[in-house]
């Protein structure tokens, strides 16, 4: 059991690297909110990179989860911002992506360090996110958006769907992240990471599904 | 030891219950906004919808009516022109034969051609009046109703005022072939004795009222072709037609507003 969790977490930067090595890939060939969410996995994967440089280096790579988590909103506050343009007012969207930086800021300043887990900000992201991939669904069944997106439709669902399914997942990991890490010993600590990293293998694989059914004319 | 148990319970708890409660009143709230918006956007979309067949309408009855004004053109200008030299020649070939029978037999054909004349002009004339855009259709319509007043079967007056200006040439031809369509409808069908029109400018666009003292229309009649016909043509420019069901006579009421609704 050990050697398989130490193996999920061993390899939980590979689907990271893999997607937006390919999104990197196809960049060019992208249109519309594709080319807006690479900037999503293109930012994850610069994180994914540097961080394990500073683990290998033995050094605290935490402070680059706080600013994964404010950038990481960010871009998908502009990647949904642009699905659901003409459907629902941009500055709700844009508003809630400037309030929470300026709560997750606040958090690191104040309330929890940078050198530290992130629970709230986490928390609140994976709320956030929620919320908007929730709606997003409802909004893609709609025959009248269906129409209007039927060629980024199949893309969207996957992509919406692989965030939907880590942040709901991962929401309860992020809300009890810091008891976790502080009152429960190590091997269940690896286990709840394990299963972290688990969910994040789904949502990139549904985003590496999503790039692949892009549309191709 | 119980109660601190069930208080960090509780204080674990608690919050989870209010992320659970945010989630759905976040999603709840996006989508009513979402509806909103989506209702506004199928409005546009009807609107653009009429619009555009407004647009057909519109290209379809300048069509039709380029049509029928070439038509009033080449039988003005080419059988009109034939007939007008058929009649002069047979003029002359009377003035010189002197023969009496053959005279007689020259003159009944020059009436026949007199007459295939004057069918040929008054067609033409029904198909696109030529005072219509010279002079407008306030002059148009109190020409029709000399003509019809003069025939002394029916009597038909136009109120209109000196000062009304010139319309757009849309507009002038549908108040014009509605006047028509509804002159020829009383007389054909209504009996009527007396029709009155008033065409007047009002704020909200050329107002055109028709009155006539016939049979009137029962509710239960299935309206005509020409009706229909009526009803293409207002809605092209924009118009609103109103036929009130009375017990006598037949009353109409349009309303062509002078702002264009198609850009």
């Amino acid at each position: 059991m050990d050697e398989i969790v130490g193996l999920i977490n061993k390899s939980a930067p590979l689907p990271v690297l893999v997607t937006s090595g390919y999104a990197l890939l196809i960049y060019r060939r992208l249109t519309g909110e594709l080319k807006i969410f690479t900037w999503f996995l293109f930012l994850s994967g610069f994180i994914q990179i540097t961080s394990s440089i500073l683990w290998f280096n033995r050094t605290n790579n935490l402070p680059l989860l706080h600013l994964y988590v404010a950038g990481g909103l960010v871009c998908l506050a502009w990647f949904y911002a642009g699905v659901l343009k003409g459907f629902i007012d941009g500055r709700i969207i844009w508003g809630g992506a400037i309030l929470f930086s300026c709560f997750t800021i606040t958090n690191s300043l104040f309330f929890q360090e940078i050198y530290t887990f992130n629970s709230n900000a986490l928390t609140v992201e994976s709320i956030l996110v929620i919320i908007l991939s929730l709606f997003t669904f409802i909004v893609l069944l709609n025959d009248m958006v269906k129409e209007q997106k039927s060629h980024l439709v199949k893309s969207l669902n996957w992509i919406n769907s692989g965030l939907f399914i880590y942040y709901t997942s991962s929401l309860l990991i992020f809300y009890f992240g810091d008891l976790f890490t502080k009152k429960f010993p190590v091997f269940l600590n690896q286990y709840t990471w394990a299963l972290h990293a688990f969910f994040s293998l789904v949502m990139y694989s549904c985003f590496f599904v999503g790039l692949w059914k892009r549309p191709k004319s | 030891m119980e109660t601190t148990q069930e208080l960090s319970f509780i204080n674990t708890l608690l919050p989870l219950v209010g992320v659970l409660f945010v989630i759905a009143m976040g999603v709840i709230l996006l989508n009513q906004h979402f509806h909103k918006n989506l209702y506004r956007q199928q409005l546009e979309q009807e609107e653009l919808k009429n619009l555009h067949q407004q647009q057909l309408l519109q290209s379809s009855i300048h069509v039709q009516e380029e049509e029928r004004k070439r038509i009033a053109q080449d039988l003005h200008d080419e059988l009109g022109a034939a007939l007008s030299i058929a009649r002069m020649h047979l003029v002359q070939l009377e003035q010189k034969q002197t023969d009496p029978e053959l005279n007689k037999a020259l003159q009944m054909v020059r009436v026949t051609t007199e007459s295939a004349l004057a069918a040929m002009r008054r067609l033409s004339h029904e198909l696109m009046p030529p005072q219509l855009e010279s002079f407008g259709v306030v002059k148009t319509l109190e020409s029709v109703c000399d003509q019809i007043n003069s025939a002394d079967r029916i009597s038909i007056h136009l109120e209109a005022s000196d000062d009304l200006p010139r319309w757009p040439a849309a507009i002038e031809l549908t108040l014009y072939r509605i006047a028509m369509e509804m002159i020829n409808n009383t007389i054909k069908h209504a009996q009527a004795q007396n029709i009155r029109m008033v065409l007047s400018q009002e704020s909200q666009g050329v107002q055109f009222i028709y009155t006539d003292d016939g049979r009137g229309i029962k509710k239960t009649i299935s309206y005509g072709l020409g009706f229909k016909n009526m009803e293409v043509r207002v809605k092209a420019v924009g118009g609103v037609l109103e036929t009130p069901s009375r017990p006598l006579g037949f009353h109409a009421s349009l309303l062509i507003p002078l702002k264009p609704t198609v850009e």
